[in-house]
């Protein structure tokens, strides 16, 4: 995926491979949140989602002295090695659940209706983590980095149908398991 | 100008899958869905309020707030500017036709009595949240990440 040659991010990156401080700092005000948000919504746990978001940038400082202007834009690179780092502990899981089941997450209704704001974001954590991988890949992504379709199909390596179809299929099954919380949102 | 025909089943099929707020929607119809809903606005405001019910809930997925010691971490480990001892063997090394490296390493070896010292790449260790401690090579220009990132294997 090429950039079109207006990445908002390539001058602080050369700003970090000529290790300029103020660029490191710039480059993680605008990026880092991003990347931890993107983790934690696809491990569903915090630790995790902050060791993903280190290494993330780890390799992104090997990189900074080597980056191709004109190749991919850094956000997407950001984005695509946070995915991979992601499935690698995802696949590390499921390695481990054949072992011993998980504990099942309850995504359904609390016994008390009236759900505080906490509750609340509990309750649609769980749902979106309840998810098949790709499906919440694909919410997270469209939805929460507010990629546009073209670009989240490319990170994953599908057709823009097919990324509908796990954008529909996604959101279907969350307004199920999440049909209690109508007056709420 | 016309604007492109879309019927309501594709309406509701975007509004299913991108969510209640045309602007997220795929650019090239964009326009198309807005004329829709001009035309029939009660119906199908009411698709676009059922599905951004959804959006408003899948907001309030916690993010995470950057841990300051994080931050810290990143910091320390970004690549260091270059120190005037490295620019200066860097800049006399290019004018006698050499690389700083093996500039570096004709300097080392003079220094040690005429034995060349092997030039390793710097590395730093580097605290996980989970504790664990990982190495990192801190400069490692013969990598291009950009073209070897690790693919995932299929879930």
């Amino acid at each position: 995926m090429a950039s079109d040659g207006n990445d908002p991010d390539e001058a602080l990156l050369a700003g970090v491979g000529r290790g300029d401080p103020s660029a490191v700092r710039t480059l993680l005000d605008r990026r880092l949140p991003r990347i931890l948000a993107l983790s934690r919504r696809m491990l569903n746990d915090p630790g995790e989602a902050e060791d993903v978001a280190q290494e993330t940038f780890l390799r992104a400082w090997k990189q900074a002295r080597a980056w191709k202007p004109g190749g991919a834009r850094f956000d997407t690179w950001l984005h695509r090695v946070a995915l991979n780092l992601c499935y690698d502990r995802l696949r590390r899981r499921r390695e481990i659940a054949t072992d011993a089941p998980p504990e099942q997450v309850d995504t359904g209704p609390a016994p008390d209706a009236g759900l505080l704001g906490a509750e609340l974001s509990r309750r649609v954590e769980a749902a979106l983590a309840a998810l098949p991988s790709r499906q919440r890949e694909a919410i997270v992504l469209c939805h929460h980095q507010g990629l546009g379709n073209i670009e989240a199909a490319g990170l994953m390596e599908i057709s823009v149908e097919a990324l509908e179809s796990l954008l529909a299929r996604g959101r279907r099954t969350l307004k199920a398991s999440l049909a209690d919380l109508r007056g709420a949102g | 100008m016309m604007s492109p025909e879309m019927s309501e089943g594709r309406f509701e099929a975007l509004a299913e899958t991108y969510g209640g707020e045309i602007a997220r929607w795929p650019e090239g119809e964009r326009e198309a869905a807005r004329a829709l809903l001009a035309a029939q606005p009660e119906r199908l405001s009411a698709v676009l309020d059922a599905a951004a019910h959804l959006d408003r809930l899948l907001d309030l997925a916690p993010a995470q707030s950057v841990d300051a010691a994080l931050l810290g971490r990143l910091i320390a480990a970004a690549p260091p500017a270059p120190n005037t001892a490295g620019r200066w063997i860097a800049g006399l090394g290019a004018a006698l036709g050499l690389s700083a490296a093996a500039f570096a390493g004709v300097l080392a070896g003079v220094a040690v009595g005429g034995h060349a010292l092997p030039v390793a790449a710097p590395a730093a260790a580097t605290q996980m949240a989970n504790g664990r401690v990982e190495t990192v090579t801190a400069v490692d220009m013969s990598n291009d990440l950009q073209d070897a990132i690790e693919e995932p294997a299929e879930l």
